[in-house]
């Protein structure tokens, strides 16, 4: 037999007049829980990003002769250009070079008076679009046995040592999620069930006088969804708050590291429905289980 | 309508409640189930709407073994079997009128039945001044014919009535009694378990007699003693 939508409303309706303060004491589990669980999901999410953004800086450097000839930089800067691994490079000439090992070796004069531009080696700075350092190593390796070419040095160790950093702190931060999600689930879970407890005879008169099981259910269902609903929406503005007071201490120039951490709104938002999925879902199979276990009059 | 046959009911394989009864209730019979606290009266009752099932033997409603029932089917069982309860189990949030609705809302009934059937049982039951009422703003008598209204408002064809003057006075009583006989008269069977002699004596319909488990006696028109004597 069909549930009548109208029985449905009036029933939350009533369960939700009636039991005000567990009803509340749920969202407000549901709300802490998942602003918690979100916010665990945006620093990961931060880390991911912040790495991304370091790795998508290293550069390996093409040292060519000093006396190569224009032909062979024109082969080099061909096979840079070609290449659709490499983002860009910029070239810096002799000129350039004895600028910087000005700059380098400002306080020792002894140094500079020894160097003259003709000596150095003109470089170009390539800039790869990926961050990995085995493709970074190929690369790198094409550039080496080119005529003209003196040296290529490219930070191996850097990157993978940021590789494996960053890959241990994404995990890490996606153990803590799933940690945070795991207790946010049972104390939802929890919460629902001592308000149903608390309504467990309603529940055996609803059976005596002839009710399904759906019948009991479905309210109780729609019930959670709502508290699930609302504690899910009520962790958006935290989420938001979280990454906007972020972005606050960028803009103050307190921790330059932050400011990779700063997540675009998009992904907030992506988040934020996530987030409010959990919540419903959480709300819809807790009631469910909760119910249950008191149907059997 | 109602049939017991060599019914044994054993709680967690240790506590006798019921062993080898068997009989047959007719439709539109009044029946009291006498015998002291623990005889198995309550037992007996909750066999017949489900509420627990036999060990042995084979319990018979309209021509269903209830034992055998899907789960899925007990709650049409249950709206041919309406129930009342010495502590009257009414939904202490709902108004009277909401608690005899709710027996209505569950089997499907639309909202203009509801409206139409709900306050001419209130009627019947001397409530229909109490429609909005809270059980808790209501007498013990009170409570318990609104119990009687919700589980009568489906026109089942039995009644189940578990000490329903358990908790009230003599005058009160006999309100509740005479409500019940007028439910028996419109053709509903009654089963009341009871250990109220007066009533019993008073009424003077078929008597079982239950006695630690077992069916001691069966009789028309039968009277009752509360230190254990039937007559």
């Amino acid at each position: 037999m069909a549930v009548s939508l109208g029985y449905v409303f009036r029933e939350t309706r009533g369960n939700l007049r009636w039991n005000v303060t567990l009803f509340a004491a749920t969202i407000v589990a549901v709300w802490v829980s998942l602003t918690l669980f979100g916010s665990s999901l945006l620093i990961r999410e931060g880390v991911e990003q912040a790495t991304g953004r370091w790795q998508g800086g290293i550069e390996f450097i093409v040292f060519m002769n000093a006396d190569a000839e224009e032909a062979q930089h024109a082969a080099v800067r061909s096979a840079l250009e070609e290449n659709p691994e490499i983002g860009g490079y910029d070239y810096v000439d002799q000129q350039g070079a004895f600028n910087e090992f000005i700059t380098e070796f400002a306080d020792r004069p002894e140094l500079i008076e020894n160097v003259t531009p003709e000596i150095l080696p003109p470089s170009y700075r390539v800039k790869p679009t990926v961050g990995d350092a085995d493709v970074i190593e190929a690369l790198a390796a094409q550039f080496e046995t080119r005529p003209g070419v003196r040296q290529v040095t490219l930070p191996v160790e850097v990157i993978r040592t940021l590789q494996q950093n960053s890959q241990k702190v994404s995990v890490f931060v996606l153990v803590i999620a799933i940690v945070v999600l795991l207790a946010a689930l049972m104390l939802i879970a929890n919460t629902i069930r001592t308000a149903i407890f608390a309504r467990r005879q309603d529940i055996e008169v609803m059976k005596l006088v002839g009710a399904s099981n759906w019948y009991v259910r479905l309210p109780f269902m729609v019930e959670g969804t709502v508290q699930g609903v609302i504690g899910g929406a009520l962790a958006i503005p935290m989420l938001f708050l979280m990454n906007n007071l972020m972005a606050g201490f960028v803009q103050e120039d307190y921790l330059e590291l932050l400011r990779s951490l700063v997540v675009d709104s998009a992904v907030v938002w992506n988040t934020s429905l996530l987030v409010t999925g959990i919540g419903a879902a959480v709300g819809v199979l807790g009631s469910l289980f909760a119910v249950g276990r008191f149907l059997d009059v | 309508m109602i049939e017991l046959d060599q019914v044994t009911k054993i709680y967690k394989g240790e506590v006798l409640a019921l062993y080898g009864v068997s009989c047959k209730i007719s439709k539109g019979e009044f029946v009291f189930l006498v015998g002291p606290s623990g005889s198995g009266k309550s037992t007996f009752l909750k066999l017949l709407n489900r509420q627990e099932t036999a060990d042995q033997g084979a319990v018979w409603i309209a021509g269903k073994e209830v034992g055998a029932l899907p789960r899925s089917s007990v709650p049409k069982l249950r709206r041919l079997v309406g129930c009342i309860f010495q502590d009257f189990k009414l939904l202490p949030n709902r108004t009277v009128y909401e608690n005899v609705a709710f027996a209505l809302e569950v089997t499907g009934r639309s909202r203009h039945q509801v409206r139409t059937q709900v306050p001419s049982l209130l009627e019947l039951v001397g409530l229909s001044k109490k429609t909005h009422s809270f059980p808790h703003e209501l007498s013990g008598g009170e409570q318990q014919r609104v119990s009687i209204a919700r589980a009568f408002v489906n026109r089942p064809p039995i009644l189940l009535a578990d000490e329903p003057t358990g908790n009230l006075d003599g005058d009160t009583s006999n309100g509740i009694m005479r409500l019940l006989a007028e439910i028996n008269k419109r053709g509903t069977t009654v089963v009341m378990a009871t250990h109220d002699q007066h009533i019993v004596n008073a009424a003077r319909r078929r008597v079982l007699r239950l006695d630690r488990g077992r069916l001691t006696g069966d009789e028309a028109r039968g009277r009752y003693t509360a230190a254990g004597r039937y007559t």
